[in-house]
């Protein structure tokens, strides 16, 4: 173990300037955009482009450095530490929306309903109100878009079930494959795991397709349609992400990086692969089942 | 049914979470945390399998409209 002395520090870098600009140009823009200013609109693209160039700048630059040899255990200790606080703020994040569904659905709508000690809330307010999940029939629907349907369980979400736990294995193949020292295994196992991913992507996205044009299942149809596309959607963004990731992560395999001991890049995206695959099965079990 | 399935969700996210510890203090270094993800990969299809089998006998039934 080296000591504190021989911490790596960085030469001086433009990227965080760059970033800062970017973020507030995206999010500058995107309140002007809300106001219908055509300028805002643009400096909101720009933003993203802004952002998107930064994370891929500074990202290969540390990439070259981490190759290079430059950086130390103080560094790779630093990586994982960054990488642990990121996995909690994703953990607080879907707790959340987890947390605002069982609040839905156990507490408030059933409370809407009369139960606990609301009886007159649902006497005074809306006796002809029955408290059910899925709540399709709402107390008052005329604000709301009142779906015909919800997605049935053993249609697309089970296929995507089996799609992201294939993944999840094919990611593990990998990963002892690199373990052992096995280049085409990686390699074959990132393709196998990227490729499942964007099938998983594209059926949801047939999904969302059929709720909207069929079932008239919508994010404005009360508090189910609400919960429904907060969850599957930032879950959706998510898998996306870690497509992209597990894309660069491909790349980098090809071209040699990551050694047996020494690859703590595959090992922060695999982890996010498994946490976004175990988040799935929560949703398939929570929104589907349950 | 319920508690079986909560009790294999328990494992997963414990097998999970080992994984994230082995990968914050080992360093790249064992293959602890590549094993632990295994587990989880098998729990993960273990527990699909019983969702399957026990709609399958009907012991549960998918969320649907009343």
């Amino acid at each position: 173990m080296q000591s504190r002395e021989d911490y790596f520090v960085p030469d001086g870098s433009y990227w965080p300037i760059l970033g800062s600009i970017g973020m507030t140009a995206l999010l500058g823009g995107f309140a002007s955009s809300m106001h219908g200013n055509a300028v805002g609109t643009i400096a909101m693209i720009l933003g993203f482009g802004i952002i998107i160039f930064m994370v891929f700048g500074w990202i290969g630059q540390v990439i070259n450095e981490s190759e290079s040899g430059t950086y130390n255990l103080q560094v790779d200790k630093s990586f994982r530490m960054g990488m642990g606080w990121f996995i909690f703020s994703e953990v607080m994040f879907f707790a959340a929306f987890f947390g605002a569904l069982y609040y839905a659905r156990q507490l408030s709508v059933p409370w809407l309903g009369g139960a606990g000690n609301n009886l007159y809330t649902g006497e005074v307010l809306w006796p002809e109100f029955k408290s059910v999940w899925p709540l399709i029939q709402m107390p008052d629907s005329s604000n709301f878009t009142v779906p015909k349907g919800i997605i049935e369980a053993w249609q697309i979400p089970a296929i995507n079930t089996l799609t992201l736990l294939t993944s999840g294995a094919t990611l593990t193949y990998a990963h002892w494959s690199l373990m052992n020292k096995n280049r085409a295994g990686l390699i074959g196992g990132l393709i196998a795991t990227i490729v499942l991913g964007v099938i998983f992507l594209g059926l949801q996205i047939f999904e969302y397709m059929e709720a909207y044009q069929h079932l008239d299942l919508k994010l404005t149809s009360g508090i189910y349609g609400s919960t429904f596309f907060m969850l599957t959607g930032f879950h959706g963004l998510h898998v996306t992400l870690g497509t992209i990731m597990l894309i660069v992560i491909l790349m980098r395999a090809i071209r040699g990086h990551f050694k047996k001991d020494r690859h703590f890049g595959f090992e922060a995206v695999a982890w996010y692969w498994h946490f976004v695959d175990v988040v799935w099965l929560g949703l398939f079990i929570v929104v589907y089942w349950l | 049914m319920n508690y079986i399935i909560l009790i294999f969700f328990i494992f997963i996210i414990y097998s999970l979470g080992s994984a994230l510890y082995y990968m914050m203090y080992d360093g790249g270094k064992s293959k602890r945390m590549v094993k632990a993800l295994t587990l989880r990969v098998g729990l993960s299809i273990a527990l699909f399998l019983v969702i399957l089998f026990s709609f399958w006998m009907g012991w549960i039934k998918p969320t649907g409209v009343a």
